[in-house]
């Protein structure tokens, strides 16, 4: 009897220690600051930006390797690739989808779209303060432009001839057929400039302390563990960046980062989880910002499953699917509705002109008796593992498919065998990536991946083909007439949603956060950091 | 002895060739291409060509396994794929860290849990002997990746004791950041510890050499320090030697949670991205390290030990 007591006070004792360490669960939807809006919270960052201090960023993505011609771990080797080096060209760091001067300041584009030529800034250097020639930047694109060197983004370089420098201020690029979004193509990370003379005399071991033209040079790189930055007193814009020096902590785990975050030992986290930002914007003296880019969670549909070679039934599935919900309960309205099939652009029509994918029980059923499959079918969805989220939006999308008589059978697995399967067709349904993103701010790239044959990608994997769109996007990436392209595209968007190759599920941006006394956290159209532009305020709000 | 050591080391040989063997097969097996993970959506046939022969994946299997074997025995373990180092170097900078934080954590285990395993046993039935199995048992049922967080946010985050993450090398930044790891693979490690210790204490304590110890009136500490615990502490660890593979994974989830770059860390990482070099060379490493500790045990027991060198010899 006494034994049994015992037992029962421990048991009781341990269950009242674990409940007490339970932690708030969030709810409902946030009104999160979008970027560049003003709050109170910003009154610490109202004057003039100050140089100096440092900034520790416990970040998502580990970085792999400094070469950008060759990225292993996607974002973790990009952003720290942006912060050493520079293209000729730039993003907007203000976040518009347009270009900028880089390392050029000008540049002239011929009537026929054929000759791009560069106009350097002056006096440009390398971070080491070694002059940085047209020669080398000449040498660099042609880098870019070998598909065995560029082996990850080769399809970008398609269309380039060659580029020369033709003086010591001048680089003139030729392509062999014009190509709308070139000047996209070179602002990203496989056309940036690195230090030639030093790459070719130490080889591989140049990008152990690589050397290039960015805000920040590298300073220390602990494999798994953190990268450090110092300011460049080399960089091309006069007085960026603001930060003396830069740690990224390298921490995979959500809830480690939150905690770092929370707890001051970084002042800055990327990658918040949806379901901790409510309770972070309640924090005083943090701040949670929403990264707008083009970004969707793609279902891919393969049309060589019989009920799904039938647009009806395709626009059926994503008349079934309440996305509004899904974006209160998964992204806690952090989402857009879409009204594209493919990532969102500023080239995009708005949904006045093209009305955003609505949720439509009846029109549903009604698309789906118009097919073959009337009385609905069976079908498998595989989605990733390791992400709630996911996991929960499968659930949704199958009771929603389910409403209108879709069978789904859901199939949770690992992301590399989910990939391997959508690159050999293995699949009927699938969210291949947890998040789809494009690589340049404008649609050409994945346009080109659904509708042109050249792209090898099967119609993104979805075997669909359409010859009306197909010359259409041809035209498209090809056009030489700027203004002209949003009126085209128009017809393109309107086209795609019309067919339906795949189901775009919800546009969703990044979530960072930072202390409140970091600002000018910007980050541009691809959502990728600016930190030349990011300072310390000494004031704390 | 000497028939009985060569004849361990000819076994120990095998089991390795075996570990190299198994763990190659299971790699290759599992869908997944490494090239195609690279590539993702780029993954035209032209470029995953091109990486297929720079990686030397377009070589027949028996023929990437022969070079396998060659690289363990000269020590030249090639180069990782995922990641853009040799893979001797990746695993040489991240196996410092979880070396430390593996023996931090058995020694913690040891030093809360030999004790508590002496006092269960001598006090064998009491309620100090249930309180201490309850206890062991239930911190060994917690989930190692809810302790550590649980003890990140306590000690470290509302505390302030510890920092909430991260690695520091040098001896007082181990014990700075190490601790909290340790101390979850510990309390993990504990009931194994504990339980298996009591009950071989208990076996022990109850045996004839020990009634005749105590007949001829050695001290408490003597017959529990010297003779009980000298034919107790083999077997606890052998036992926890041959959990190596449940210690990686203990070590993986805490690594994960604490952001310690280690090699549990890697071991994941690889797989993830099939990077068949550093899987091979990891799992074979860690195969390796439980081959050679059973070994030296072995070697250990029969010295301690003559009726073991009597049974090996024939």
């Amino acid at each position: 009897m006494r034994k049994l007591l015992l037992i029962g006070a421990m048991g009781a004792l341990l269950a009242l220690l674990v409940s007490a360490c339970g932690g708030s669960s969030g709810g409902g939807t946030i009104s999160v600051a979008k970027e560049g809006e003003g709050k109170a919270v910003n009154a610490a960052c109202e004057e003039e930006p100050v140089a100096g201090g440092t900034l520790t960023y416990a970040r998502q993505l580990e970085t792999v390797t400094l070469n950008p011609r060759e990225i292993k771990n996607g974002n973790g080797d990009i952003f720290a690739d942006e912060m050493l080096y520079n293209g000729i060209v730039r993003n907007d760091p203000s976040g518009a989808d347009k270009v900028v001067p880089g390392l050029a300041e000008s540049w002239d584009i011929s009537k026929d779209g054929l000759t791009y030529t560069f106009h350097l800034q002056k006096g440009l250097k390398y971070s080491d303060g070694s002059p940085l020639t047209a020669e080398d930047i000449a040498w660099n694109l042609e880098q870019f432009r070998n598909p065995k060197i560029n082996t990850v983004l080769a399809a970008i370089a398609v269309g380039m001839e060659s580029a020369k420098a033709t003086n010591e201020n001048t680089v003139v690029v030729k392509l062999e057929h014009p190509v709308a979004a070139f000047l996209y193509n070179l602002s990203i990370y496989p056309a940036f400039i690195v230090d030639k003379e030093k790459l070719e005399q130490e080889g591989e071991a140049f990008w152990k302390h690589p050397i290039g033209t960015g805000p920040f040079r590298l300073k220390e790189f602990a494999s798994g563990s953190h990268i450090t930055f110092e300011k460049n007193p080399y960089y091309f814009e006069k007085g960026k960046p603001y930060l003396q020096t830069m740690r990224w902590n390298f921490v995979p785990n959500s809830n480690t980062r939150v905690l770092d975050l929370k707890s001051g030992e970084a002042q800055m986290a990327d990658g918040i989880p949806f379901a901790q930002v409510s309770s972070l914007q309640g924090e005083s003296g943090l701040a949670i910002q929403q990264v707008e880019l083009p970004q969707e969670v793609l279902m891919v549909t393969n049309t060589k499953v019989p009920a799904l070679a039938d647009p009806h039934v395709r626009r059926a599935l994503s008349l079934a699917v309440n996305r509004d919900q899904l974006n209160e309960a998964v992204f806690r309205g952090t989402g857009t509705v879409p009204n594209s099939v493919i990532q969102n652009f500023e080239l995009d029509a708005s949904d006045k002109e093209v009305p955003a994918f609505e949720y439509n029980v009846a029109k549903a059923k009604e698309e789906l008796a118009a097919s073959k499959f009337a009385k609905g079918f069976t079908v498998s969805l595989q989605y990733p593992a390791g992400l709630d989220y996911f996991k929960q939006m499968a659930l949704l999308v199958q009771q929603e498919m389910g409403a209108i008589g879709v069978t789904v059978k859901l199939e949770e697995l690992e992301a590399a065998t989910i990939a391997e399967q959508w690159l050999e067709g293995e699949f009927e349904l699938t969210f291949p990536f947890t998040g789809t993103s494009s690589d340049v701010p404008v649609p050409d790239e994945y346009a080109a991946f659904y509708a042109l044959p050249e792209a090898e990608l099967d119609g993104f994997k979805s075997f669909w083909t359409n010859s009306e769109i197909e010359g259409l996007v041809k035209k498209f990436v090809s056009s030489t007439d700027e203004a002209g392209r949003k009126g085209e595209w128009k017809i393109i968007q309107e086209k795609f949603n019309e067919e339906m190759p795949s189901l775009n599920v919800m546009d969703f941006p990044l979530i960072n956060g930072h202390q409140s006394n970091v600002c000018a956290t910007k980050a541009n159209g691809l959502g990728v950091d600016q930190l030349q532009e990011t300072w310390i305020s000494k004031k704390s709000s | 002895m000497l028939t009985y050591l060569v004849k361990r080391l000819m076994v120990s040989i095998v089991v390795l060739l075996g570990i190299a063997l198994g763990t190659f097969l299971m790699i290759h097996l599992i869908p997944g291409d490494p090239a195609k993970i690279e590539l993702g959506i780029h993954a035209t046939p032209a470029a995953v060509e091109h990486l297929h022969h720079e990686w030397g994946l377009n070589r027949s299997l028996p023929e990437q396994f022969w070079l396998y074997l060659g690289n363990i025995v000269t020590f030249n373990f090639g180069q990782s794929t995922a990641f853009s180092s040799g893979v001797s170097e990746l695993i040489g900078e991240r196996v410092g860290p979880t070396a430390i934080l593996l023996i931090y954590g058995i020694l913690i285990s040891l030093v809360i849990g030999v004790p508590l395993a002496i006092l269960a046993a001598l006090r064998q039935g009491g309620w100090i002997d249930n309180a201490i199995r309850v206890l062991t048992t239930f911190t060994f049922a917690m989930p190692p990746f809810w302790l550590g967080l649980m003890l990140s946010l306590l000690l470290g985050f509302e505390l302030k004791l510890f920092p909430v993450s991260g690695y520091e090398s040098g001896i007082s930044g181990i014990f700075r950041t190490l601790t909290l790891p340790a101390l979850t693979i510990g309390l993990g490690l504990l009931v194994i510890v504990v339980r298996n210790l009591r009950a071989n204490l208990v076996t022990v304590l109850n045996s004839e050499y020990i009634e005749a110890a105590r007949a001829r009136g050695y001290s408490q500490l003597r017959i529990v320090g010297k003779h009980a615990m000298r034919n107790s502490v083999i077997s606890t660890i052998t036992i926890l030697a041959s959990l190596f593979g449940f210690l990686v994974g203990l070590l993986v989830l805490v690594e994960s949670v604490f952001q310690i770059p280690g090699a549990a860390t890697l071991l994941v990482q690889a797989v993830a991205k099939r990077d068949y070099q550093l899987v091979q060379t990891l799992v074979f490493l860690s195969g390796a390290v439980v081959v050679v500790i059973a070994f030296v045990t072995d070697i250990v027991h029969a010295w301690l030990d003559p009726r073991v060198r009597l049974a090996g010899r024939g």
